[in-house]
C-alpha cells in the first residue's frame, strides 16, 4: 500500500496540516465531495434541458359535478357516445352539470376516464425538473446511500461487506413478521418503534455476527461476509416459508406505512430522504469528528502502525461492521415502510450498488479514504443514472452497460486524480 | 489547476454519456414505426401519442423477451392502423427479479407522465400501493402473466394456474393410460403461482384411479443444474416414478437434464421455451404446456389503447388465455414461433 493512500485523507480533515491553500475555487475543487456535486449538477442540468424540450404530459383532474354529462364532439360538432370515436378524433369535450355547461377543447385535454367520470387536463410539465421526480430521485438514493454510509466505513477499514444486500433482505422479512403481527390499528408511536427497533436489531446482530467472526477467527472478511451473505439469503427464504408459506408477509398497520414512513408531505413521500441526510450528517461527524473516525482512517491506510500506536484494531473493526449491520436493518425498516411489505427477493444483488455508490464517492478499495457524503452523492450520482435512462426513453437492457461504464469512468479519474495529488506532494 | 482539470475531465465524461444516453433516446420506441419528435407534445398536433411502459419481472428470461417483442409488435401494428395514433413502448424491466425495482420502475413512469402500464408483478404486496397511486393518477394499468388484484388494475391477461396444473396432468394421464406413479416438481414452495398449478396438478390426479396421489418436490434455488439434479436424485430413489408433472421447464433449460428419468418414465412440463423444444424432438420430453407468451406484451398493450383511444374496457378483468400444447407432431411449427417472439423472424 502507497503512503499516499494510506494518509488520513485531507478532505476527511480540513483543519490537518497539510490542507490545500490557495483561492477559495483551488480549495473547493480539492474536495472530493465538490467534483461529485458538479457531476449531479451537471447531469441534472443536461436532463433538465432535456426534459424542457420534451416535457411530459401529466394529469390534472378537472373539478366536475359528479353526475355530470360529458359529451364528446368532431371536429364537425356531431355529437358522439364513449366508445364510438377515437381519441385522436376528439375535437371537444362538452360537460353539462345541473346549473352550467362548459366546453374544454381537446388540446387541453390529457383523458376522459368514462368509468369513473373524470376529466384529465394536460398538465404540461419538464420531464426531469419537476419536485415529484426529484423526489423520487432521491427517495430511491436513500435506500442504498444508508447502506452505504456504513459500507464507506468498512472499506475505508480496507475490508469488504458482501452481506450488505442479505442483512437488507433478513431485517426486512423479520420486521415484517413483527410488524403483521401487531393489530391494524396500532399507533405510530408503538408500530414505529417496533419496526425501526427489529430491522435495526437484526441488523445490528447480523453486523456484529460479521465483524465478531472475521476479528475473532482472523478470516478476511470477504469470506465471511460471502458466507453470511448465503446463510442470511437462506434464512430469507425459509422462515416466510415456514411461518408464512408465502413469499412475502405483508398487513403492517398504516400508522407505520402512509402514517410515518410513507407519509405525504406536500404531494411527496420524502420521509427517507429526511433519514438520508441524518445519516449522512451523523456519518460525517463520526468519520471526520470524533477519535473513532480518526482510528477507522488510520487503520485503513496503515494497520500494523495502528495497532502499534495502540488503537484497538479489532474493537473498532467489530464496531464498524456492527454499524454497518444496524445501517442496513435502517434502510430495511425504510423499504417496509414505504412499500407496505417485505419480500424474500429483496435486496438481491443490492451489495454491488451500495459498493458501487461508496466507490463512486471516492472511497478507495485500498482503504484509508472514503467519505460519508462522497457515499450518498454516489448513491444520488447511480439514482440519476437510472432516471435518465427514463426520462430519455431508453430501453433497460441497456441499465447495466451504462453504469458499469460509469463506475469505471469514475474510480479511473478518482485514481488520476489522486496520482496527480501524489506528484503534487 | 490540474485536480480541476480532472474533475473538468469527470465532469465532462458524465454529460457526454448523458448526451450519448439523449442521442439513443427513444430506441425502443421504433415500434411506433416512424420517427417523429419523443415527447408527446412535441409531435404535429395532428397526432395523439400513447407512451406504455412495459414491465416484465426479469430481462434475462426468454419468455419475457417475448413479451417485449409482442408489445413492440403491437404498438408498430396499432399505429399503422389507428389514424393519427403513434403508440410508443418503453420496456422498463429489471435484470434479475426485484420488486422494489419495479415499484420504481412504475413512480417513475408515472411521474414522466406516462399513459398505461403493463406489468407483471414479481409480488404484489409490494407493487399493490405503487400500481394504486398509477392508477388514481389515471394511468391504464393491466396486468400479465402475474397479478396484482388489489391494485385496481382494469384487467389482467394470463392463464389460470390452476387450470394450467390441470392441463399439465391431463396431459401426463394420457400419456401414462390413466395409471403410474407419478411425482411433481415444483420451484420455490411459498409461491403463490407454483402453488396453485401444483394444486391443479394434485386435484385433476385424483380423477384417475390407476394414479397414486403424486408426490411433490420442491427445489431452491430455481435455477436448470438444481432442478436437473433434484429430478435425477429422486427417479434414482424411486426407479418406479412412471411419469414427471413438471409445473415449471427448469431442469429443461440444460442439456441432458433427463439421463436416468426419461428412460423409466413419460415427462409433461410447462414452459415451451427454444430448449425444453429440443427435449420433445428427442423424445425425451411428450408434452409441453404454454402460455401466451408473446400475448403478454401483445394483448396488454392493445387493452391499453383501446382504453386510452376508445375508452373501451374488457368484459371482464380476467382475460385468460388458451394452453399452447406442444408434441412431436408439432415442435417443429411450434419452435418457429420463437423466431418471431425473440425478434429474430
Amino acid at each position: 500500500m502507497s503512503t499516499t493512500d494510506s494518509a488520513p485523507p485531507r478532505n476527511a480533515q480540513p483543519t490537518t496540516p497539510g490542507t490545500p491553500r490557495g483561492s477559495f475555487l483551488s480549495r473547493l475543487f480539492s474536495h472530493q465531495e465538490s467534483g461529485l456535486v458538479l457531476v449531479i449538477i451537471l447531469m441534472m442540468g443536461v436532463l433538465s434541458i432535456y426534459g424542457y424540450f420534451n416535457p411530459s404530459k401529466g394529469k390534472k383532474k378537472i373539478d366536475i359535478e359528479q353526475n355530470a354529462r360529458i359529451v364528446l364532439l368532431d371536429a364537425q360538432g356531431q355529437e358522439h357516445e364513449v366508445g364510438t370515436i377515437g381519441r385522436s378524433k376528439i375535437a371537444q369535450y362538452r360537460v353539462i352539470e345541473s346549473d352550467d355547461t362548459r366546453e374544454f377543447d381537446a388540446s387541453v385535454i390529457n383523458n376522459f376516464d368514462a368509468e369513473t367520470n373524470t376529466l384529465y387536463a394536460l398538465d404540461i410539465q419538464n420531464r426531469f425538473l419537476k419536485k415529484s421526480n426529484i423526489v423520487l430521485v432521491l427517495k430511491e438514493a436513500s435506500f442504498f446511500a444508508i447502506m452505504a454510509v456504513g459500507m464507506t466505513g468498512v472499506i475505508i477499514l480496507a475490508g469488504i461487506d458482501l452481506s450488505v444486500g442479505s442483512i437488507y433482505a433478513f431485517s426486512a422479512i423479520v420486521g415484517a413478521m413483527a410488524l403483521s403481527a401487531l393489530p391494524e390499528g396500532t399507533g405510530w408511536y408503538l408500530s414505529v418503534p417496533v419496526g425501526v427497533l427489529t430491522c435495526m436489531g437484526v441488523g445490528t446482530l447480523c453486523g456484529l455476527a460479521n465483524g465478531s467472526m472475521s476479528v475473532g477467527l482472523r478470516v478476511h472478511p470477504f469470506v465471511i461476509t460471502l458466507g453470511m451473505m448465503a446463510i442470511l439469503r437462506g434464512l430469507t427464504i425459509v422462515i416466510p416459508q415456514q411461518f408464512y408459506d408465502t413469499q412475502s408477509i405483508s398487513g403492517f398497520p398504516q400508522s407505520f406505512t402512509s402514517g410515518s414512513i410513507k407519509m405525504e408531505i406536500a404531494g411527496v413521500y420524502p420521509i427517507p430522504i429526511f433519514v438520508m441526510i441524518v445519516i449522512a450528517i451523523i456519518g460525517w461527524f463520526v468519520l471526520s469528528r470524533t477519535v473513532f473516525g480518526r482510528r477507522i482512517y488510520a487503520i485503513g491506510g496503515n494497520e500494523v502502525a495502528a495497532k502499534y500506536a495502540g488503537i484497538p484494531v479489532g474493537r473498532v473493526k467489530i464496531l464498524v461492521y456492527t454499524i454497518t449491520g444496524a445501517l442496513c436493518g435502517l434502510s430495511a425498516c425504510l423499504y417496509l415502510g414505504y412499500l407496505g411489505a417485505g419480500e424474500t427477493n429483496a435486496g438481491n444483488a443490492y451489495e454491488l450498488q451500495v459498493i458501487a455508490a461508496t466507490v463512486i464517492g471516492g472511497a478507495s478499495l485500498m482503504g484509508g479514504r472514503g467519505t460519508a457524503i462522497g457515499a450518498v452523492l454516489g448513491a444520488i450520482v447511480i439514482q440519476l443514472i437510472n432516471n435518465a435512462m427514463v426520462i430519455f426513453e431508453v430501453d433497460t437492457s441497456y441499465n447495466q452497460i451504462v453504469m458499469g461504464a460509469a463506475i469505471i469512468i469514475a474510480v479511473v479519474i478518482d485514481q488520476t486524480k489522486q496520482r496527480v495529488q501524489a506528484r503534487r506532494g | 489547476m490540474t485536480t480541476r482539470r480532472a474533475w473538468l475531465i469527470s465532469s465532462a465524461s458524465v454529460s457526454i454519456t448523458a448526451l450519448m444516453l439523449a442521442g439513443c433516446s427513444n430506441s425502443n420506441s421504433d415500434a411506433s414505426g416512424d420517427s417523429a419528435d419523443s415527447g408527446s407534445t412535441s409531435t404535429s398536433s395532428t397526432e395523439t401519442v400513447y407512451r406504455i411502459g412495459v414491465i416484465a419481472k426479469s430481462n434475462s428470461n426468454p419468455v419475457f423477451q417475448a413479451a417485449k417483442t409482442g408489445a413492440m409488435s403491437a404498438g408498430e401494428r396499432l399505429t399503422n392502423e389507428l389514424d393519427g395514433v403513434r403508440v410508443e413502448i418503453l420496456w422498463q424491466t429489471p435484470p434479475e427479479e426485484d420488486a422494489q425495482k419495479q415499484a420504481q420502475f412504475v413512480e417513475q413512469l408515472v411521474a414522466s407522465g406516462i399513459d398505461g402500464i403493463a406489468i407483471s408483478c414479481t409480488d404484489a404486496n409490494i407493487l399493490t400501493g405503487a400500481l394504486k397511486a398509477a392508477v388514481d393518477e389515471g394511468v391504464i394499468v393491466v396486468t400479465f402473466d402475474s397479478d396484482a388484484p388489489l391494485s385496481g388494475r382494469m384487467a389482467y391477461y394470463g392463464v389460470d394456474d390452476k387450470e394450467a396444473g390441470k392441463e399439465v396432468m391431463r396431459q401426463l394421464a394420457d400419456q401414462l393410460g390413466g395409471t403410474g406413479k407419478v411425482a411433481v416438481l415444483t420451484g420455490n414452495p411459498a409461491a403463490v403461482n407454483l402453488q396453485a398449478r401444483v394444486n391443479g396438478v394434485l386435484e385433476q390426479a385424483g380423477e384417475y384411479e390407476g394414479i397414486e396421489t403424486p408426490t411433490v418436490f420442491s427445489f431452491m434455488p430455481e435455477t436448470a443444474t438444481e432442478a436437473a439434479a433434484k429430478m435425477q436424485q429422486v427417479q434414482s430413489a424411486n426407479p418406479d416414478i412412471t411419469g414427471w408433472a413438471l409445473v415449471g421447464g427448469w431442469p429443461l433449460y440444460t442439456d441432458n437434464a433427463l439421463d436416468g428419468i426419461y428412460e423409466n418414465a413419460k415427462v409433461v412440463s410447462m414452459d415451451p421455451l427454444p430448449l425444453p423444444l429440443e427435449y420433445v424432438k428427442k423424445g425425451q420430453v411428450q408434452v409441453l404446456v404454454g402460455q401466451p407468451y408473446f400475448g403478454w406484451g401483445e394483448k396488454s398493450v392493445e387493452m391499453i389503447v383501446d382504453k386510452l383511444e376508445f375508452n373501451r374496457t374488457p368484459e371482464s378483468e380476467f382475460i385468460y388465455a388458451d394452453f399452447d400444447i406442444v408434441n412431436e407432431a408439432n415442435v417443429e411449427a411450434f419452435g418457429k414461433n420463437w423466431e418471431k417472439w425473440l425478434g429474430d423472424g
